[in-house]
């Protein structure tokens, strides 16, 4: 990378932990999805902030073209984040359910009263 | 011994009054309990008029979420065993209580089709798909059901129990219920009934969404595979 674009990652990363800390802060994203945000902020930081700190990972894990490295991370992190999703996903499923039975029930109770 | 049906019903207005008028005529003594599956048809109000306790869902959650409902409510008012009936008209009341007597020997019955009485067809995608579904839940079960999506099945109280919190709330429900059961230690049996023809509406299922619910059970069924028995609370 050269250094123009060094600073625009540096920038943009942190404009990006900003933005994850305004939305905590707003309560607009909870703060046990900002966890995985966050870090992927910190990470893309400490890249670009430290030139060449790819390059040497790259090199400790035997990957021989650096960009692969970060691309690989990137992609792995994307399919936690689905996973992560996922996991969310069914258990409000699950959560959704059991309010619509609760309500079911409770209809069903209050209906009772109004006719007696 | 107090019993109850359980019919889960989604826009069946129209096929509901005869059902329900039927059974009330044939098994005057038991409960019945009508969910409401997020209906836009009046199916509640039909309930109510002809005397069954209604519960409504505020969303459509499926057969198994509004059995699930249902045996909930059961489990509630205190009963000792439960059937399933559906609102469509194709179960005769007249079977139930052939159903009810498979319950001396066992603590789930299914009412089958195919076990000899009557005659009822099904189109070949859908005998294909049964045909593996009941070769599947012989081999997990060790015991041979001919027709294991029959929704006509009575339960004793503990089994209630159980499903009142834990019944497979997607699609093939039925099979899933009964490797559920299976797997938690209860005596299961099938018992011949006859069946009528839908009176009303379409199978509610196109081929696509059989396989793909077909491929979903067996997930469940690998998942469940590893799992030991856990035993049963109380009997």
């Amino acid at each position: 990378m050269t250094g123009t674009a060094h600073v625009l990652v540096a920038v943009l990363a942190l404009a990006a932990l900003a933005l994850i800390l305004r939305l905590v802060r707003m309560q607009a994203l909870k703060a046990k999805y900002s966890v995985l945000w966050l870090t992927v902020g910190v990470v893309l930081s400490v890249a670009a902030a430290v030139p060449g700190v790819l390059d040497r990972v790259a090199d400790e894990v035997g990957v021989a073209y650096q960009p692969a490295l970060f691309l690989l991370l990137g992609f792995g992190f994307l399919l936690l984040l689905a996973m992560h999703f996922s996991y969310e996903l069914s258990r409000l499923e699950t959560r959704v359910r059991t309010l619509a039975e609760e309500l079911a029930l409770l209809r069903h109770e209050v209906e009772e009263r109004e006719e007696d | 011994m107090r019993t109850t049906a359980v019919i889960p019903a989604f826009n069946e207005a129209e096929a509901l009054p005869t059902v329900l008028a039927e059974l009330a005529a044939t098994l005057p003594d038991h409960e019945v309990i009508v969910v409401d599956d997020g209906s836009t048809d009046g199916t509640a109000a039909v309930a109510r008029a002809a005397g069954a306790t209604c519960l409504r869902l505020p969303v459509n959650l499926g057969i198994g979420g509004a059995l699930r409902l249902g045996f909930r409510h059961a489990l509630a008012s205190g009963v000792d065993r439960a059937y399933q009936f559906d609102g469509d008209g194709q179960h005769d009341p007249s079977q139930v209580g052939v159903l009810l007597d498979g319950l001396d020997g066992a603590d789930m019955v299914v009412g089958s089709r195919f076990a000899g009485n009557g005659a009822y067809r099904v189109s070949r995608s859908r005998g294909l798909a049964m045909g593996l579904l009941r070769w599947l839940v012989r081999r997990t079960t060790g015991q041979g059901f001919s027709d294991t999506s029959s929704g006509f099945r009575a339960f004793r109280r503990p089994v209630l129990e159980l499903f009142a919190t834990e019944y497979p709330v997607e699609y093939m429900d039925s099979v899933e219920a009964l490797l559920l059961a299976h797997r938690r230690g209860f005596r299961l049996a099938e018992v011949p009934v006859t069946m009528r023809e839908r009176q009303g509406g379409t199978p509610s299922t196109r081929n696509l969404r059989l396989a793909y619910h077909f491929v979903r059970v067996l997930i469940v069924l690998t998942a469940g595979m590893g799992r030991r028995p856990r035993p049963v609370a109380a009997a």
